[in-house]
Formats: C-alpha cells, sequence, structure tokens
C-alpha cells in the first residue's frame, strides 16, 4: 500500500496534468464521497473545503437520481451558470471529481480530459 | 393537500436517518457515502434523506439533513420552506450536545421555525434524559422529548410533540382573510 503523502503527489500530478491539458479552467478538486478535500488547484481563493462538500452532495443526490430514474451508475454530472459550469465526475467508490470551467469550453475535450483523469483518480484511491 | 415539510437535523450520529427510515411509510431515498473519517460508523449523509408519512390525516415530508458542518448550506437548502424542525441529538454523546446547539441556532436564526429536540437512544441505560437537555439547552421541558429512533411509536411521538407545537402559537386563519395565501388554494380546491 502507498503511503498517504504519495497517494496525495498523484492525485496532485493528475489534477495538474488536467490543468496543463485544459489551461482556461478555473480549477479542479478531489474530494472523498463524504465530502473531505484531498488535493485540489484553484487559481483563486475559491473555498476547496466548500466545493469538496458540494461535490460529494452532487454526486450522491446524481446517485440516487440515477437509481430513480433507472439510468445506471453515475459517471458525472454538471451545474451551469451563465458564467460557468461545474462537472462532477464518479471516480471509483470512494471519491469525486470536481472541475470548474468557464463558460464557452471545448467540452467535447474536457470531458475526454476529465474522464481520463478520473480513471487515474480511482486507480490512486 | 398541500404536505407539511419537516426538516430532522442534528449532529453526526444523532439517528436523523434512522428516525426517517423508521417512520417513513414510502420508500427513503437516502444519499449515504462511505465515512472517510472515524465517526462512529461505515457511512454517512451527504445530501438528504426523504421519507413521507401520514399523521392523523395530515400527509408529512421528512428532510433528513447530513450531520457534518462542511455540509451546512444543505440545511439552509432544506429548510427552505420548511413548517417545523426535528433536532435529534444522541442522550449519550455529551460531546456532541454544543454543536449541536450551534445547528439549532444556525437554522433557528435563518429560518425561525417551530422545533421540538428529541433526545435518542433513550434505550440505553447511560444516557441523558429529555430534562437535562432541556435545562442545558435552557428550553422548555415540553420541547425536549425522549425516544428510541428505532422505535417506530417512539419517533411518530416526537412528530406529535412538533405538530402540536406547531398548532399551538399560530392562530387559525380565517379562511375569508385576503391576507392568507393559502385561501386562494382552499377555494380553487374546494
Amino acid at each position: 500500500m502507498t503511503a498517504p503523502a504519495s497517494k496525495q503527489q498523484q492525485l496532485q500530478a493528475t489534477l495538474q496534468s488536467l490543468r496543463t491539458s485544459l489551461p482556461e479552467l478555473r480549477g479542479a478538486l478531489v474530494a472523498t464521497t463524504d465530502g473531505l478535500p484531498i488535493a485540489q488547484t484553484f487559481s483563486d481563493t475559491t473555498d476547496s473545503n466548500r466545493v469538496a462538500a458540494m461535490a460529494a452532495t452532487a454526486l450522491g443526490l446524481g446517485k440516487r437520481i440515477n437509481d430513480t430514474l433507472g439510468t445506471g451508475d453515475l459517471t458525472e454530472m454538471s451545474v451551469s451558470g451563465v458564467d460557468g459550469q461545474v462537472y462532477v465526475y464518479a471516480t471509483g467508490r470512494k471519491g469525486v471529481l470536481a472541475v470548474v470551467t468557464p463558460t464557452g469550453m471545448n467540452l467535447g475535450l474536457l470531458h475526454m480530459e476529465a474522464r481520463d483523469a478520473a480513471r487515474t483518480v480511482a486507480l490512486v484511491l | 393537500m398541500i404536505p407539511m415539510k419537516l426538516v430532522v437535523s442534528g449532529p453526526v450520529g444523532a439517528g436523523k436517518t434512522t428516525f426517517v427510515q423508521t417512520l417513513s411509510e414510502t420508500p427513503v431515498v437516502s444519499t449515504e457515502a462511505d465515512a472517510s473519517e472515524d465517526i462512529g460508523k461505515a457511512t454517512t449523509t451527504v445530501a438528504f434523506d426523504f421519507g413521507t408519512l401520514v399523521l392523523d390525516g395530515t400527509e408529512l415530508h421528512l428532510y433528513g439533513t447530513p450531520g457534518q458542518d462542511r455540509f451546512d448550506f444543505m440545511w439552509d437548502v432544506l429548510c427552505e420552506g420548511a413548517l417545523g424542525l426535528v433536532l435529534l441529538v444522541a442522550g449519550n454523546r455529551p460531546q456532541d450536545f454544543l454543536h449541536a446547539r450551534h445547528i439549532l441556532e444556525f437554522i433557528t436564526s435563518r429560518n425561525p421555525v417551530p422545533f421540538v429536540v428529541g433526545v435518542t437512544r433513550q434505550d440505553l441505560n447511560d444516557v441523558w434524559t429529555p430534562q437535562d437537555i432541556a435545562s442545558y439547552f435552557d428550553l422548555p421541558a415540553e420541547q425536549v422529548i425522549g425516544l428510541q429512533a428505532t422505535a417506530p411509536d417512539s419517533a411518530r411521538q416526537v412528530l406529535i410533540r412538533l405538530l402540536e407545537a406547531q398548532l399551538t402559537p399560530v392562530p387559525r386563519l380565517d379562511p375569508n382573510s385576503q391576507l392568507d395565501p393559502n385561501s386562494q388554494l382552499d377555494k380553487e380546491t374546494a
């Protein structure tokens, strides 16, 4: 089993490479499914504790919506505003990845990169 | 008839999810996630628990909140439009009492709803009584009630107490009053 610090470095590296691929991202964060932040890269003063809790809430609710509607396991859910979007990806049983984007992002590229990152995060956790 | 929205809140491990599950007559919508901290149980609520029941002909919708402070935005979200609050606290966890007060103050300062405090785990021996908690919270004795969240009759008593508390201070609205926003609905459904 890997030591916790090195897990964190791996997660941080995954988030960094996501940001390098998509420099316009406002930030990305990995949290536990019960809402504790593990790794984050935000370029502004975003409260990562709060985003971690909200990502876990969104994921939990999204899972229940999928259960209720019979739409299978949750892959991601999104929240959109006029000035940006948040995409919340399921990462295995233990984690959640939240990606905050500005409006007008290349969504095809975002999903490709973020789902890759989500797979990596799931493996690390 | 419009269902009555009630919120069940309190610290982690107070028995909120159990309370909603015990009382609900419909399958409970729950959002449990694996706990990554040592909170004395394997899973924790991250969004809400939702259950419904009919009590004395009134349809009640119960929303159980998450317990951790980091989910306090959900307390706000769930309390919107709520007509009553059940604050649960585990009678055998005095270390949580201060947090329970904090939650109660947080919610009632933003949305002054009628509330009762439920002291769970009353089936255990070494447990604080409702009277103890009433003096700790500085509340009238009738606003604090002991219960066992796993026992339907016991849990139902808490809701009955809340509905009584809720009916007492509010004067009956005149059905012909123009100021009553529900009067229009009553006429439409009549």
